[in-house]
C-alpha cells in the first residue's frame, strides 16, 4: 500500500543487482572496492541452481486482476511469455502455442510470498529427528545457515503451493538472540535446496526479542535471562561485528595479513554493510522501539518485525524508520507478550503508511494467506478504514516481497517482472475460492485441475498405500 | 426448505406469546427478516422472523406481527444459533505461557478419571468475550494432559478428567452442564503417557473400565475394604461409572485409523458412548463409524501429516465422513488454540469449500456439538434456548462478523479487548495520550 523508504529501497536494490559490492544503507558509496574481502555474505557459498524454462507462453483472459500495485483491473488479459509477465491489458492476441486460460470468473494476483515459514526446517512428519530449526546451544549462532536444514522432500511445500504461495522465506527459530541466516526459496519441486534458491536474494539474519532467547538461556542459568539482558547479548554482538568489519575494511584498503574468517561475525557483518537484511522477531511496541534505536547506534537496517502483535502501537515510529512489520490475523494469548492482540493490527500499520503484511509461522496458515488477509482487510474496514482487495492483496504480495527484498523481481503483476502468477477460482479473499492454477516464473506448477501438475514429495510416495497416492 | 408458516401456526404463536408476556417480564425481542437457518427440522428461510421470548425461541415465521420490547433488523443479514465449541480450554487458561494462568492440565500418579477442573473455572477470562464476539455462545471446556513438561513419563495417566459446559456470557453462575464428558488418551498421544506404546494406553483404559465394572457390582464390599485391593482410586472407579452406565460420553483422540477402530471395539465391549477427538484418518474409516454411531471432533484445516498417526489428514475429511453418515463436528483449529475456538467457522467454511454440504457445515459447529455432547442450543426452533447470532453475512465465510449475539435471549455486549486496543490506537502517535483514552 504504502511506499517502502527510498533508502532502503535502493539499498535492496543494490543489494540485489550487484549482490557482490555493496555499500551499507545510507552509507558512502566507494566504488571499485575490492569485491573479496568485501563480500561477507558469502552470497555464493551455496549458489542458486534455480532454473526454469517456461515451456510455452500462457494467456489468461478476461480475469479480474488484483496487480500487487494499489489496482483492480476488470476483464483483462495477462500475458506471460519467457518466465515473465509480458502484456497486461484488453483483447491480448495468443501466441502460437500458448496455453490460454479462461478468466471468466476468475481472479489473478501475484503469487503469495511468505515472509515467515519454517518449511523443511521443522518438517512434517514433527519426529524429533527432523526438527530442525532451531540452533539451542548458544544465544547468538548467527553462523548457523537455515538452508542447511531444509528437508526438501517436505511435504508441506506442495501443500502451500496449493494455497498459491510461489516465494517463501525459511527462517531460523527465534530461541536464539541471532538465531542464524534465512534462505528466500521459490516454491519448487528440488532435489537439494540449491535447486530452490531464490536467484539472487539477498540472505536474512534472524533475531528475536523478548520472552523466547531469556526463557531458553536463562532456563540454563547463563544469559539472556532477562529483557536487558537481551539488549546487552545484541549490542556486544554489534560491537564485535563492527570491530570484525572495520579490520577487514583495512586489511581491503592497506593490505597486511589477511583477517580470520569467522561465520558468525560474517553474517553480522553483513547485516552492517546492507548486504543482509534483519528479520526480527518482536512483539511487544516497547522492545521494536529499543531495536530501531539499537539499528541507529550500529548503522543498520532492519527490514521487518515478525509476529509484531503490537507492532499497532508503534505504527508510525515503523513508518519514521522505513521497517515493516510482518503479521497474523488473530493469533493471540499463547504468551504474555501476545496478549496485546487487535484484529485490526495490520490494517493500522498499513494506514500508519508503514508497510504492513501478513506471515504465517504455520503449515496451515501458509495454505491460506488469502482467508488471513482477508480477515484482516475486514478488521481494517470495521475499524472504519477504506481498506479494498486492491490494497489488501499487497499484504501478502509486494510488501512481503519488500521486506525481503525481491521487489523489483516479483510480487507484482508488471511487465517485466517474474511471471509468478495465481489464478483464484473467485475472489482470492473469499473461503470458498481456491488457487486453480499457479504459475512460478511461467510455468505452471499447480493445477487443480490436473493431478498430473500436482507434485508430491519422496516422503509421500506408498506412504499411505503402497500402490496409492496420499491424497 | 423454506418453510411457509401456515396461518393456524402463526395464531397459535401468538396465543403462546400472549400468555408468555402474561407471566413473565423478560425482553421479548423479534429479529426481523434475516435469512434463517435453524438447522432444524424447520430448516432455512431465505428471510424470516425469529421471536424470543423468556430467552427461548418462541416462534420462527413470515412477516410475525407481534410486538416487542426489542427488534433487531436483520434485513441483509444471516442469523443462526450460537456457535459451539466441542473442546475448549475457556477458563482454564489465560496465557498459554504462564503458567500460574493455567488450570487444565494435573500431573499425578492416579489415572486421571476423576479430575474434575470445575473450581477452577473463571467465567471472567477474556477468552470469553473475544469468543463471544466470534459468535461463540456455549463450549464444552475439558481437561487436558500437557504432553511436555512433567506429566510425559508418568505412564498411569490416560484419561485427562472431567468436562464441563459453558454459556459464554460471562457471568458466574454460567457453567451450564457439570460431567458432561470424560477424556481420555489413545493412539500416538496416549502411547506418549502410558510408557511408550499406544497398546499400553489401551490397556490401561480397558483395565480401567474393568475395574469401574468390577467396583459398581461390588460397590458396597470394596468401600467396606471387604474386598481386594482395587488398582485405581475410589474416586476415579467413580468417575467412570457414568461412561459404563452408558450415560457419559467418552471423548477419546485417536487420529490413526487403525487406532480409531480399536476405539470402536472398547465402546462395543463396554457399551460406552464414544467421541473420537482428532480422527485425522476417520475419512478411511468412515463406514464403521457410522455403522457404530460414533461421532467425531475433528480439527478440519489441519490436512498436515504432522505425525506417522495422522498421514491419511486431508481436506475433505468432514466431507468424506459426512457422507458415510458419520455426525461430525469441527473445533476451533488447534494452531490458534482455545484463545481462537471461534476459528471454527472458519474451518468448516474450508470444509464445505471441500466438498461438505453447507448446512452440514454449520451444524458442525453448532447443533451436531449439542446432539454429540447432550446439550441445550444449536438450533432454532420453538422452546429452544435462544442462543442467536445475527451475521453480517455467511457466518462460514471469512469477511463476516457477528453483528448481534444473543445468550438466552439476552442481548450480549461484543466490546473486547482486541477492539479496546484497537480503538486506543486507531491513529498511534508521539505523547502520552494513549493513556488517557479508554
Amino acid at each position: 500500500m504504502q511506499q517502502h523508504s527510498r533508502t532502503f529501497g535502493r539499498c535492496i536494490a543494490a543489494v540485489f543487482c550487484t549482490a557482490l559490492l555493496l555499500s551499507g544503507c545510507g552509507g558512502d558509496e566507494k566504488a571499485g572496492a575490492d569485491k573479496k574481502s568485501k563480500d561477507f555474505a558469502r552470497q555464493d557459498a551455496f549458489p542458486s541452481t534455480y532454473s526454469m524454462t517456461q515451456s510455452q507462453p500462457v494467456l489468461i483472459q478476461g480475469a479480474t486482476l488484483l496487480t500487487g500495485t494499489g489496482e483492480q483491473l476488470e476483464n483483462t488479459d495477462l500475458l506471460l511469455k519467457e518466465g515473465k509477465i509480458a502484456k497486461i491489458g484488453e483483447g491480448l492476441k495468443a501466441p502460437k502455442d500458448a496455453l490460454v486460460v479462461d478468466g471468466k470468473g476468475k481472479w489473478v494476483t501475484p503469487g503469495i510470498i511468505d515472509v515467515h515459514s519454517h518449511l523443511g526446517d521443522y518438517p512434517a512428519p514433527a519426529i524429533e529427528s527432523s526438527q530442525d530449526g532451531n540452533e539451542m546451544t548458544a544465544p547468538n549462532t548467527a553462523e548457523v545457515w537455515a538452508e542447511h536444514s531444509v528437508w526438501t522432500q517436505d511435504p508441506q511445500f506442495a501443500l502451500a503451493l496449493a494455497g498459491g504461495v510461489t516465494t517463501l522465506q525459511i527462517l531460523p527459530g527465534s530461541a536464539n538472540l541471532f538465531g542464524g541466516r534465512s534462505v528466500t526459496l521459490k516454491n519448487v519441486p528440488g532435489r537439494r535446496v540449491q535447486d530452490m534458491k531464490f536467484p539472487g536474494a539477498p540472505y536474512g539474519l534472524k533475531m528475536a526479542c523478548g520472552e523466547n532467547p531469556k526463557r531458553v538461556y536463562g532456563g540454563k542459568g547463563t544469559a539472556p535471562s532477562t529483557r536487558m539482558g537481551n539488549v546487552a547479548g545484541y549490542r556486544s554482538a554489534w560491537i564485535a561485528a563492527s570491530e570484525y568489519k572495520e579490520k577487514w575494511e583495512k586489511y581491503r584498503d592497506n593490505g597486511g595479513d589477511e583477517p580470520e574468517r569467522d561465520l558468525q561475525m560474517e553474517t553480522l557483518a553483513g547485516v552492517l554493510d546492507g548486504e543482509i537484511l534483519v528479520h526480527n522477531h518482536c512483539y511487544r511496541g516497547e522492545e521494536m522501539a529499543i531495536m530501531m534505536d539499537i539499528a541507529k547506534e550500529f548503522g543498520f537496517q532492519i527490514s521487518t518485525f515478525h509476529h509484531a502483535v503490537e507492532a499497532y502501537k508503534v505504527a508510525d515510529l515503523l513508518a519514521e524508520n522505513n521497517v515493516c512489520a510482518a503479521m497474523w490475523a488473530d493469533w493471540w494469548g499463547f504468551k504474555h507478550e501476545a496478549f496485546d492482540m487487535t484484529e485490526a493490527n495490520i490494517a493500522i500499520v498499513d494506514q500508519a503508511e508503514a508497510c504492513a503484511m501478513i506471515h504465517s509461522d504455520s503449515a496451515v496458515g501458509i495454505q491460506h494467506l488469502n482467508e488471513e488477509v482477508a480477515k484482516a482487510m475486514t478488521a481494517g474496514q470495521r475499524a472504519g478504514f477504506d481498506i479494498q482487495p486492491k490494497d489488501a492483496v499487497v499484504w501478502m504480495t509486494m510488501n512481503p516481497a519488500k521486506a525481503l527484498g525481491i521487489d523489483e523481481q516479483t510480487g507484482s503483476l508488471e511487465k517485466g517482472k517474474m511471471a509468478d502468477v495465481v489464478v483464484w477460482s473467485g475472489n482470492p479473499f473469499s473461503v470458498y475460492s481456491k488457487a486453480d492454477k499457479v504459475f512460478i516464473d511461467g510455468e505452471l506448477m499447480y493445477d487443480r485441475a490436473d493431478k498430473a501438475r500436482q507434485p508430491h514429495s519422496d516422503f509421500e510416495l506408498g506412504i499411505l498405500d503402497a500402490e496409492g497416492e496420499r491424497l | 426448505m423454506n418453510g411457509l408458516l401456515n396461518k393456524k401456526l402463526l395464531v397459535i404463536c401468538t396465543l403462546i406469546f400472549g400468555l408468555a408476556t402474561g407471566t413473565a417480564q423478560a425482553e421479548t425481542i423479534l429479529i426481523k427478516g434475516g435469512k434463517v437457518h435453524t438447522l432444524s427440522d424447520r430448516g432455512s428461510f431465505e428471510s424470516a422472523d425469529v421471536l424470543v421470548v423468556d430467552g427461548r425461541v418462541q416462534e420462527i415465521g413470515l412477516d410475525m406481527n407481534v410486538r416487542a420490547d426489542r427488534v433487531i433488523d436483520a434485513r441483509g443479514k444471516v442469523v443462526t444459533p450460537g456457535v459451539i465449541a466441542p473442546v475448549s480450554e475457556l477458563g482454564l487458561v489465560e496465557i498459554g505461557a504462564a503458567s500460574a494462568t493455567n488450570d487444565n492440565a494435573v500431573t499425578g500418579d492416579s489415572i486421571g478419571s476423576s479430575f474434575d477442573p470445575l473450581p477452577a473455572y473463571n467465567p471472567k477470562s477474556t477468552l470469553i468475550p473475544f469468543n463471544r464476539a466470534g459468535g461463540v455462545t456455549r463450549a464444552v471446556v475439558f481437561p487436558g494432559i500437557s504432553l511436555w513438561g512433567d506429566s510425559v513419563g508418568d505412564p498411569q495417566r490416560v484419561f485427562a478428567g472431567r468436562g464441563f459446559a459453558i454459556k459464554l456470557n460471562g457471568d458466574f453462575d454460567s457453567v451450564v452442564a457439570r460431567d458432561v464428558a470424560q477424556k481420555a488418551y489413545l493412539g500416538e498421544a496416549g502411547g506418549q503417557l502410558a510408557g511408550g506404546s499406544r497398546a499400553s494406553a489401551y490397556a490401561k483404559i480397558k483395565n480401567a473400565l474393568e475395574e469401574a465394572r468390577e467396583y459398581r457390582s461390588n460397590r458396597a464390599s470394596i468401600r467396606r475394604g471387604d474386598w481386594r485391593e482395587m488398582n485405581h482410586s475410589i474416586a476415579d472407579l467413580e468417575a467412570l461409572q457414568p461412561l459404563i452406565d452408558g450415560e457419559q460420553p467418552l471423548l477419546v483422540t485417536a487420529d490413526r485409523a487403525s487406532d480409531i477402530l480399536w476405539a470402536i471395539e472398547l465402546a462395543k465391549e463396554f457399551s460406552l458412548q464414544l467421541v473420537i477427538a482428532g480422527a485425522a484418518e476417520g475419512w478411511m474409516v468412515a463406514d464403521q463409524l457410522a455403522a457404530a454411531k460414533v461421532p467425531v471432533v475433528i480439527d478440519a484445516i489441519n490436512n498436515l501429516p504432522l505425525s506417522f498417526s495422522s498421514l491419511g489428514a486431508r481436506l475433505d475429511n468432514a466431507a468424506l465422513l459426512t457422507k458415510a453418515g458419520v455426525t461430525v463436528a469441527i473445533s476451533g483449529p488447534e494452531y490458534a488454540s482455545t484463545h481462537n475456538v471461534y476459528l471454527s467457522r472458519q474451518s468448516a467454511g474450508n470444509a464445505v469449500a471441500s466438498g461438505l454440504p453447507y448446512e452440514d457445515g454449520l451444524k458442525a459447529i453448532s447443533a451436531n456439538v449439542a446432539q454429540i455432547f447432550g446439550l441445550e442450543g444449536g438450533s432454532l426452533k420453538p422452546g429452544a434456548v435462544a442462543d442467536v447470532v445475527v451475521w453480517s453475512g455467511d457466518p462460514l465465510e471469512v469477511t463476516s462478523y457477528p453483528e448481534q449475539v444473543l445468550i438466552e435471549g439476552e442481548p450480549q455486549s461484543l466490546v473486547t479487548r482486541s477492539t479496546r486496543l484497537r480503538d486506543r490506537y486507531l491513529k498511534p502517535e508521539q505523547g502520552h495520550g494513549f493513556g488517557y483514552k479508554y
